[in-house]
């Protein structure tokens, strides 16, 4: 009866190891790992920011799937039946994967769509930039033109590392700062964009070549927005140069110290040949019309009881890329040709521009409507 | 028939020693929760993102495990306890890493500040070096103010960085150094015309 016993516990163990070897566990299966790596990326491209709602979904699904696996995994090896669980998170992955392409596209949109905002600002920073620097109105525009230059450069930075709140924060700056530089250029140079304003410089202008022809004289006739000094013989140019003007040249001079650039008609009154800046013609600043205007500002004013009108204001040489206190400057060379063909009396007419459509007009009529 | 009534009583009393006196680990939630906020507080979802996600992942991974055994008649939290005190502890270990982090950024934002001082104090020096000619005189006016400019994006760089945003600052000090180095190319080019014409 012991010997059968006996025998019998060996045949039980010899088949349970049998048993236990044969059917050996089978491994998880490798989606379950995916899936959870797939999650940590998918958080890590911003699927919590920009799939919220499909990534939500994902994260319970892919629970649900875990706490089924960790079921599984709680059966004794032999029972265990990793099919479903294979299914189960198959189906996560290929969701992950889903959300994965909806987050890129959605981040490439947003890109696209600041990219789109930013390069518009970066046109409006051209212009209004050029604009600054080709009127010399630079003390204030220019500060807020430099800032928002650098937070165009800030903002570059934010997209390349996929802050875009960050990055559309900072356009908005920027387009702050813009508006900022374009209201300053605009109060400096409204004149430019008043129709009437053009309409009596065309008027000047016509008359001086008028007078040109009619008396068949020299006259010279200088566009300040143009920076062109043209010399008219008959009503014909028979020669054009390109001049600079005063720091504040663009503005009509009205008193000493100003740095702008006189409009009107007047006419040379001394040749001189070696100035400061070397050859230069001398006009006739102020002119009637000037003194009244003078002094109109000074008694409703507009300025102080000391100040001065002002006057030596030449066409000379020094070069035309410089700033002036107010005189038009040629390229010496040029000047000394001007200062050979132009005798004394000659009339000048200094006008803002005769152009109505002006590159100001150009410019800031087409920034905020 | 006494023996069946004390062998139910006895069992009704394992049943409600298993079922009912489990109770739930209130307390290690909250102070897992704490420590996490302790986490976000000093800065975690700055310096410690990855962290910061990897810790409220194993937070609700505890709390679901505390949901799941709130449900079953014989409730047992021991594994809970241990995911919570796991959460506790690797929150303080990530805690004690943000100051290292935030120095770390801090002396970036401030090294990144410097350079952009440095580059706009070169700029500044050459344009006060450069001939003020009749030629250059324009160029020099609009540098000068476009370096007024910069002067104001330093000012918000300090102001960022005493806000502690010291990735922001960082950005901002990297762009005014482009900006002051594009200045100064400037400024050379303009000396250069000015030699040129000599």
């Amino acid at each position: 009866m012991r010997k059968r016993i006996r025998a019998l516990i060996v045949a039980v163990q010899i088949s349970l190891i049998l048993a236990g070897a044969s059917c050996k566990t089978a491994p998880a299966p490798s989606e379950v790992q995916q899936a959870l790596k797939q999650e940590q990326d998918l958080w890590r491209a911003g699927a919590s920011v920009y799939a919220a709602e499909e990534y939500e979904r994902y994260r319970e699904d892919l629970k649900a799937a875990r706490r089924f696996y960790e079921r599984e995994e709680l059966k004794i090896g032999f029972f265990r039946d990793y099919r479903r669980v294979k299914e189960e998170f198959s189906k996560i992955l290929a969701e992950g994967e889903r959300i994965r392409s909806l987050v890129e596209s959605r981040k490439v949109s947003q890109q696209n769509e600041i990219r789109k905002f930013l390069e518009e600002l970066y046109s409006r920073f051209e212009l209004l930039n050029s604009l600054s620097l080709e009127l010399s109105q630079r003390s204030f525009a220019r500060n807020q033109l430099s800032q928002a230059d650098v937070i165009l450069r800030e903002t570059e930075r934010l997209l390349e590392k996929e802050e875009y709140d960050e990055a559309r924060a900072r356009v908005k700056t920027v387009e702050y700062l813009l508006n900022q530089a374009e209201d300053i250029l605009r109060q400096q140079l409204g004149r430019y964009m008043d129709e009437e304003e053009i309409a009596r410089w065309k008027k000047l202008a016509e008359r001086a070549i008028e007078k040109s022809r009619s008396g068949n004289q020299l006259v010279i006739l200088v566009s300040k927005l143009e920076r062109k000094l043209t010399v008219y013989k008959g009503g014909i140019p028979i020669r054009t140069y390109d001049v600079g003007l005063g720091f504040n040249g663009l503005n009509d001079k009205l008193h000493a110290g100003d740095n702008a650039t006189p409009e009107g008609e007047y006419k040379i009154i001394k040749k001189i040949a070696a100035s400061q800046f070397g050859r230069a013609l001398l006009i006739n600043y102020p002119n009637e019309e000037d003194i009244k205007r003078f002094n109109e500002a000074r008694k409703n004013g507009r300025l102080t009881p000391g100040s001065q009108i002002g006057g030596l204001i030449e066409i000379h040489g020094g070069g035309k890329d410089g700033l002036t206190r107010g005189c038009v400057a040629l390229d010496d060379g040029e000047m000394e040709e001007l200062f050979r063909m132009i005798p004394v009396g000659t009339p000048v007419t200094i006008v803002g521009t005769t152009d109505s459509n002006n590159k100001i007009v150009a410019i800031l009529k087409k920034e905020r409507k | 028939m006494k023996n069946l009534m004390k062998l139910s009583v006895l069992g009704l009393l394992v049943v409600f020693l298993f079922s009912s006196c489990a109770k739930q680990p209130t307390q290690q939630i909250d102070e897992a929760r704490a420590a996490i906020d302790a986490v976000v507080q000093a800065g975690g979802n700055i310096y410690a993102k990855e962290e910061l996600k990897k810790l409220n992942d194993d937070l609700q991974a505890a709390l679901d495990e505390v949901n799941a055994q709130s449900k079953k008649l014989f409730k047992k939290y021991g594994q809970a306890k241990e995911m919570l005190a796991k959460v506790k502890a690797d929150a303080e270990s990530v805690q004690a890493l943000i100051p290292a982090r935030k120095e770390e950024a801090k002396n970036a934002a401030l090294a990144a500040m410097d350079e952009a001082k440095a580059a706009y104090e070169e700029a500044r020096a050459l344009l006060e070096k450069a001939p003020k000619g009749k030629g250059t005189k324009a160029d020099i006016e609009a540098m000068k103010a476009d370096l007024a400019g910069l002067e104001s994006a330093l000012n918000e760089v300090q102001a960022a960085i005493d806000a502690e945003d010291y990735f922001g600052a960082k950005d901002k000090a990297l762009s005014i150094k482009e900006k002051a180095a594009a200045i100064s190319e400037q400024v050379k080019a303009a000396i250069e015309k000015v030699k040129g014409r000599k």
